[in-house]
């Protein structure tokens, strides 16, 4: 039997005795508790993570037995000296990828992280090659116009308007 | 009525195809009988989906069970409250909803330009009757609310069926802010579309450079202001409602409706980029496409379950039809501005970089990459399946970590952004009008360290927060001194004065406060706390300065739903606070539950109690509650993001010239060396 089956196995056996005597929330140790924001309550049922399970809309607005299983696996993993790490690669080879709350930082999901660096830096990119372009645009050229000394009435005008433009909020 | 119903729809679509091609032969024609006809017809269509909507909630209020999408989602003992939010319950009924509130608009539209602007308006009624063709499309012959209900008989033809009464609506939408939210969301995504309408006709008719601008402005501002309601509205439900203690998970629906805001958010700002200084032309005009686009996406991602959501009410095979308008539209504004984008060259060049034209650069850049990274965040899950085979989990967890960062980014820009000049802002100016502010800022994030804001992100949000709120409460009092100098009012009365001058400005400011105060309420989720615990007569539990003491429990049936309720005691320092009720609902026809979750609400934090109903071991009451601290904020902020749009819509009150007799006492000098007869007064215009 793989490691990934007993994971499996064991979760079903740990859902039996719960039917006998309940496993509290109260009685998970605080690291369970925290490795269970990062693994998904797998009842197919919720979509949430195994530590706030909770059933919206269900008869009973709590943990379910699915999620109190996992939890409890943890905490036996932990007992065993386990690290974080392991037990979630334990519960993904159980379950697949899809037991992890957030995408995990390796493989095709490391995408997942990366990229909103990349739209931010390229983003940026644009922003500050925009910023150089219009620097580098000449100011427009006001030539004298006419018979007149100065400037043109059409462009006094156009000024006049842009700076009342300009100047207001 | 369900035959009425039909008959407007299809009349409807006939109206809408005519309106649609007989502009584009007024368009190239230009034979003024023919712009009159198509906006007449353009109106027809909208009247006649008037009726087809009104005729639906007919069939809900006279419990007409022979119609399928009433008998879906409908039942005679549903609160007349709730067959009105009945409509928008299904696919087929929100699809007609679409219609509905495009329609006001549409028709406000053509009403309120029906002797304005006659190069443009052909334009824009063409915009907005191909728009209307495709939701029309669906209301008839998709998704058509108007189905009679029918069963396969012996021979296996389908006979018509009425039943006695309705499988009744989901609990989960048996609550008042259900018949509120989508409305308003539902009004943010299609008030953009005129926006868009206006902006693909300008750049079709080669329109004057800012003129559409001008004209869209209010109507943008509505739309943005609906979609803000209805996401705060919507996280407000789900806080209240589905009892696990969050207002925001992260949802693909609850992303997609976030996602034409942030879009929008950067077109209200960046069009002042164009209107003062002619520049971000070509920019202005995509962002509008891509917010009417994210609009359509959203309403296909809530309707198609292409994502899985816990609130993704419907799926169906209404896919390739959004995906194929998505991609119509696309092309159409892509082909527009190849055409015509010669139209769209900038004016002006940037005189320096620290200047309010860079940080609208900066503020649509992050807007824009929360508004990205939020979405493909919400469509990893496809893309993973597609590329691995795998299905990834993109929760919660994943878009805090993204967009926190980004959102105080931003925050810090609502800060900065407005107190720098147009074209150049000198290091002087920058020392006036931020030194104070982060002095405050600096002050206010110490006295929250020592008050016990120990987390990073909320201390950083919370210093950022005060520092915004000074920027602005000084930009108000700088104005209104200058005002009261004159005037001699109360400084309110002068600050009130000041905003009335410049509602575009002083509402825009008002607006910012509002989501500083939205911002308070963010920071607070980083120290939520919850307890559950099961629970008999007489017991109690702690949390934080609380302490609960469960006092009884009863049932009672109600119409609809039986609930089961516990009578909870509050005590805080041994002293009796209130009494809290959190019910658990059962619904009768449906068979389902829901939760009426009991909040005792102040602005230091939320008691939040779920009664999570029987436990299935012991079969004892299980209560949880939940201590969230500053939720209130964001709630008070939505209200003054509301109040600042409000007051941005009004039209300025310029302070003029007037002159009148007036008193003057014998022997007092003349003020200012003005004659008797004349003195300053200041008038609405």
């Amino acid at each position: 039997m793989t490691k990934a089956h007993s994971i499996a196995a064991i979760t079903m056996l740990a859902m039996a005795p719960l039917l006998i005597a309940p496993l509290g929330v109260q009685q998970l140790s605080d690291r369970a508790k925290q490795v269970g924001t990062k693994i998904k309550c797998m009842c197919r049922g919720c979509d949430m993570p195994a530590s706030t399970c909770s059933h919206p809309g269900g008869a009973f607005s709590g943990m379910c037995d699915t999620a109190k299983a996992m939890l409890k696996e943890v905490d036996q993993q932990i007992a065993k000296g386990e690290t974080d790490d392991q037990i979630l690669q334990a519960f993904v080879k159980a379950y697949g990828t899809q037991v992890y709350t957030e995408p995990p930082k390796s493989g095709f999901s490391l995408v997942a992280w990366v990229l909103p660096s990349v739209y931010l830096f390229v983003g940026a990119g644009v922003v500050v090659f925009v910023i150089s372009r219009w620097r580098k645009r000449p100011a427009p050229q006001v030539t004298p116009a006419g018979g007149t000394p100065g400037i043109s009435a059409e462009l006094l005008e156009r000024a006049r308007a842009r700076a009342s433009r300009e100047t207001q909020d | 009525m369900d035959v009425f119903g039909s008959f407007a729809l299809i009349l409807a679509f006939v109206c809408a195809v005519y309106a649609f091609a007989g502009g584009i032969g007024a368009i190239v024609t230009g034979h003024p009988l023919l712009v009159k006809s198509t906006r007449q017809a353009g109106i027809a269509t909208c009247c006649l989906i008037f009726l087809a909507t009104f005729g639906l909630e007919y069939l809900f209020f006279s419990d007409n069970f022979a119609n399928a999408y009433v008998v879906s989602h409908s039942n005679r003992d549903l609160a007349t409250f709730y067959k009105i939010a009945a409509l928008w319950s299904g696919q087929e009924g929100s699809l007609l909803f679409w219609s509905f509130l495009l329609s006001v608009y549409v028709f406000s539209v053509l009403i309120t330009y029906r002797n304005k602007n006659g190069e443009l308006m052909p334009y824009v009624g063409v915009v907005m009757a191909g728009v209307q063709i495709f939701f029309l499309t669906l209301n008839n012959f998709v998704a058509s609310p108007f189905k009679a209900l029918a069963v396969p008989g012996a021979n296996g033809a389908m006979n018509l069926v009425a039943r006695a009464d309705g499988n009744g609506l989901t609990p989960l939408l048996q609550y008042p802010e259900m018949v509120i939210h989508p409305p308003n969301l539902y009004a943010g995504y299609t008030g953009f579309t005129i926006p868009f309408a206006f902006a693909l006709g300008a750049l079709l008719a080669r329109y004057p450079g800012e003129k559409w601008i001008h004209l869209t402005r209010k109507w943008t501002m509505i739309a943005w202001m609906f979609q803000s309601m209805g996401i705060l509205l919507g996280a407000h439900w789900a806080y209240a409602v589905l009892g696990w203690g969050g207002y925001w998970g992260w949802d693909p629906v609850e992303n997609a409706s976030l996602l034409p805001w942030l879009t929008g958010t950067a077109f209200l700002h960046s069009v002042m980029m164009q209107e003062k200084r002619g520049m971000m032309k070509v920019w202005n005009v995509w962002l509008v496409f891509t917010t009417f686009l994210l609009c359509i996406l959203g309403t296909f991602l809530t309707r198609s379950g292409v994502v899985s959501s816990v609130h993704a009410f419907a799926s169906s095979k209404i896919g390739s039809w959004f995906t194929s308008f998505l991609a119509i539209i696309l092309l159409v504004c892509f082909a527009a501005y190849v055409k015509n984008r010669d139209y769209l060259k900038s004016e002006n060049q940037l005189d320096a970089i620290v200047s309010r034209e860079s940080s609208f650069l900066f503020n649509n850049l992050m807007l824009l990459v929360a508004c990205v990274a939020v979405l493909s965040g919400t469509l990893f899950p496809v893309f993973s399946e597609w590329f691995t085979g795998n299905r990834i989990s993109v929760g919660a967890p994943f878009f805090n970590k993204v967009n926190i960062p980004i959102g105080l980014l931003l925050l810090f820009l609502t800060g900065v952004g407005p107190l720098l000049a147009w074209r150049k802002t000198s290091t002087e100016s920058l020392k006036r009008n931020f030194g104070l502010p982060l002095a405050i800022g600096i002050v206010g994030g110490a006295v929250a360290f020592a008050l016990g804001f120990r987390e990073f992100y909320s201390l950083v949000c919370l210093i950022l927060c005060v520092f915004v709120a000074s920027t602005i409460a000084l930009e108000f009092y700088r104005g209104a001194k200058v005002i009261r100098a004159r005037s001699g009012a109360s400084l309110f009365t002068s600050a009130v004065d000041l905003t009335m001058r410049n509602t575009r400005r002083y509402g825009g400011y008002i607006v910012h406060m509002g989501m500083v105060l939205v911002f308070i309420g963010l920071a607070g989720a980083a120290f939520n706390r919850d307890t559950q615990k099961e629970m008999q007569l007489g017991s109690t539990m702690q949390i934080g300065p609380y302490t609960l003491v469960l006092q009884s429990a009863d049932s009672r049936p109600e119409r609809n739903y039986t609930a089961q309720r516990m009578i909870i005691e509050v005590m805080r320092d041994n002293k009796s606070l209130m009494m809290l009720y959190p019910e658990k609902r059962r619904f009768v026809t449906t068979v389902e539950n829901g939760t009426m979750v009991a909040i005792y609400s102040t602005l230091k934090e939320d008691l939040y109690v779920v009664f999570a109903g029987q436990s299935p071991d012991t079969q004892l009451p299980v209560v949880h509650a939940y201590l969230n601290p500053l939720v209130k904020w964001i709630w008070l902020g939505g209200a003054v993001v509301v109040l600042g749009t409000l007051v941005a819509l009004l039209p300025n009150r310029r302070a003029v010239l007037v002159l009148a007799g007036a008193q003057q006492p014998a022997g007092q000098p003349l003020a200012h060396g003005l004659p008797s007869s004349v003195t300053l007064r200041e008038r609405h215009d």
